[in-house]
């Protein structure tokens, strides 16, 4: 039995039936922050650094026909620090007003490739950011992690714990595919998903909305754990930093599949139907997986968000960033308007499944667009 | 209503079974002296951080997860499934996870939280300068009907000190025979002499601080549970705080130097018994500092 009498699979936070109920404070999005490294790898260029002749046509496959990549003095922190840096800006507040600072990389390079296993990286940017009240905390969720970071703050904020919180992360990811380029032969390899991989880094600032402010509507996530396996990241064996192993085709179909329960059970805990939401924002993999969820979701739904965003053709797949820099993105380019509601969709290796349903009312003016 | 430790639980066994296995073994215990089901846990949190490959995805916890059979299947319709992830916050990660745990548990968002730990040297005789004792944890965390429980939390970082304490994934040149040949990710841990005495500072300033703001007299101190994966931090911590031996959560000499299990290994030799007051000390690198207040259920 779920706590509130109903029955949901996933943790709630806020809908009918979802914690902490009554009384609870409303939390937003005060600002988004991303940093994307200036220097662009092509997929074609990717392709002809390949060990082996894999007449693998990537570009066809994924929709991925660039990413960018870090240049000297960049990395998983560096990338983390400028993203906050970037939010902080949109924001009405100051790194020193921060309760809680949560760093979800999964990367942890600093200083290059080398991977900082301790101390955490929250320490150095907390110092860094001027953060020196915040709580912080490093958590690892996968491409999930941002999602699980808001979360966190969502049920703090809701409960009047804290007032304000920022999550970040930067994700240095490219060394990947350039491990995967000397490994892989054939359309089937398993770290073919290793090739569609760009470095970005973003951060969420979250506050207590004004009473009667829209903000976060519902957030739910559950752990299907049966299919922990299809994707594993651990250090290379081939050249520094990590490979990754991807059952690719298996871990889509089986989250695809998955997100048409959850995203049932968190749209009827909200009230909505799929169409109120204006704009779906799934984590980014590949154009052709996001298609054809969308194509999957459409059938089950009967119904379709109006708009479906892809970033992952000109960024690739950033990892935990994706959502938080489709979202910078579309805040930058002044394509929301108040009123849109936005679901960010988040599908990862565990497997995870992450909703966050928002409003996106104040966001929007901060980014320099009248509406 | 205040969040209570149900069980605790270590399993040990050399290197042998894997991190994973001394993480499966330890939640496994935990759940049985507490006579709770898997499935019952809806939040699961791994927080140690040497694997047995080093994995960095997915989280941990979603293995253990698996292992240990909470809701790896979805059933939607008849009831909360589980969420898992990973804290990464070195020797405090244990005591930072029963922090989420409270939150969560607070707001009603979950029921009962597990908080799993465990390290092993991924490579031995590769890895330089891993010293840590290869053992599991798991701590079961419930919200109780009572004041009783966690009270009070402090986290504070020293960033003036992060280079007393530093572990490192490199990659080093290395022409022996190997899967590369030209060298090898390598496992670095390096600890300076002074790190024990300065996290003993950093521990003593964050605990007073965090009596001064809950009100405590430390002489009121029934239990000290405080760990910084390295031997004899207890007892010295309970010196300069003016807590007496005989109220010091001592591990085993064999276990002295547990890392992100530490606080659970403590918890074996210690009693939280109704009505005392327990002070929770964790160090780790960074310096971090997470201090907590439990009052025994």
């Amino acid at each position: 039995m779920s706590v509130g009498g109903g029955k949901h699979w996933m943790a709630l936070e806020g809908g009918a039936d979802g914690s902490p109920g009554e009384g609870s404070y409303t939390s937003r999005f005060a600002a988004i922050g991303a940093s994307i490294p200036q220097r662009r790898l092509t997929t074609d260029e990717l392709m002809a650094s390949t060990k082996y002749r894999t007449d693998i046509e990537l570009e066809q496959l994924t929709g991925v026909r660039e990413r960018h990549i870090v240049g000297s003095g960049e990395d998983s922190y560096t990338l983390a620090l400028g993203a906050a840096r970037d939010a902080l800006a949109h924001a009405d507040c100051a790194a020193a007003d921060l309760d809680t600072l949560l760093v979800c990389s999964i990367s942890r390079h600093v200083g290059g490739l080398p991977i900082q296993l301790e101390p955490p990286l929250n320490v150095g940017l907390k110092a860094a950011l001027g953060a020196e009240r915040a709580l912080g905390l490093d958590i690892s969720n996968a491409c999930a992690g941002m999602m699980t970071g808001v979360f966190i703050l969502n049920d703090l904020i809701r409960q009047g714990r804290i007032q304000r919180g920022m999550v970040v992360s930067g994700e240095y990811i490219s060394e990947l595919g350039r491990n995967a380029a000397q490994e892989v032969r054939t359309v089937m390899d398993d770290q073919l998903a290793s090739l569609t991989l760009g470095d970005a880094g973003a951060a969420a600032i979250l506050e207590r909305a004004p009473q009667g402010a829209p903000g976060i509507e519902v957030a739910g996530f559950t752990t299907l754990s049966e299919h922990s396996r299809l994707c594993l990241a651990f250090p290379a064996t081939i050249g520094p930093g990590t490979t990754m192993h991807t059952q690719a085709r298996e871990i889509h179909r089986v989250a695809t599949e998955e997100a048409v329960v959850m995203l049932r059970e968190v749209l009827d805990e909200a009230g909505l139907k799929f169409d109120e939401i204006d704009y779906l924002i799934p984590h980014q993999t590949s154009a052709r997986a996001i298609n054809k969820a969308s194509e999957l979701f459409a059938e089950r739904f009967g119904t379709t968000p109006k708009h479906t965003v892809i970033t992952v053709d000109e960024l690739g797949n950033t990892a935990s960033t994706t959502h938080f820099v489709a979202l910078n993105k579309y805040l930058n380019e002044g394509r929301f308007a108040p009123q849109d509601r936005v679901l960010l969709l988040s599908l990862a290796s565990g497997l995870e499944v992450g909703i966050v349903i928002f409003t996106v009312d104040q966001l929007a003016g901060r980014y320099g667009h009248d509406h | 209503m205040g969040t209570i430790i149900e069980a605790s639980a270590t399993a040990e066994g050399g290197s042998f079974p894997g991190a994973l296995g001394l993480a499966d073994a330890a939640a496994r215990l935990c759940l049985q002296r507490a006579q709770r089901t898997a499935d019952e846990v809806d939040l699961l949190i791994n927080a140690g951080v040497y694997n047995d490959r080093g994995i960095s995805e997915p989280a941990i916890a979603s293995l253990i997860q698996e292992d240990i059979g909470a809701n790896p299947e979805p059933q939607p319709g008849t009831g909360q499934g589980t969420f898992s992830f990973d804290v990464r916050n070195g020797g405090c990660g244990m005591l930072s996870a029963i922090q989420l745990v409270d939150g969560l548990l607070a707001s009603k968002t979950v029921k009962l939280g597990m908080v799993v730990a465990a390290d092993i040297d991924p490579e031995p005789g590769v890895s330089e300068g891993f010293g840590f004792a290869p053992v599991g944890g798991a701590v079961l965390l419930s919200a109780g009907d009572s004041r009783a429980g966690f009270t009070a939390f402090r986290c504070v970082t020293f960033p003036e000190f992060a280079g007393l304490y530093q572990s490192n994934v490199v990659w080093r040149e290395d022409i022996r025979p190997g899967p590369s040949d030209q060298g090898r990710n390598v496992l670095t841990v390096e600890i300076a002499e002074s790190y024990p005495e300065q996290a003993l500072e950093c521990a003593e300033s964050t605990v007073r601080e965090l009596a001064a703001a809950s009100m405590l007299d430390l002489g009121e101190v029934d239990l000290l549970v405080a760990t910084a994966s390295v031997p004899g931090f207890a007892a010295e911590l309970a010196k300069r705080l003016g807590v007496a031996a005989e109220r010091v959560a001592l591990p085993s000499p064999a276990l002295a130097r547990a890392h992100t299990a530490a606080l659970a290994v403590a918890l074996q030799s210690g009693r939280l018994e109704a009505g005392t007051t327990a002070l929770f000390v964790c160090v780790g690198a960074g310096i971090t500092v997470v201090a907590a207040l439990y009052r025994g259920d």
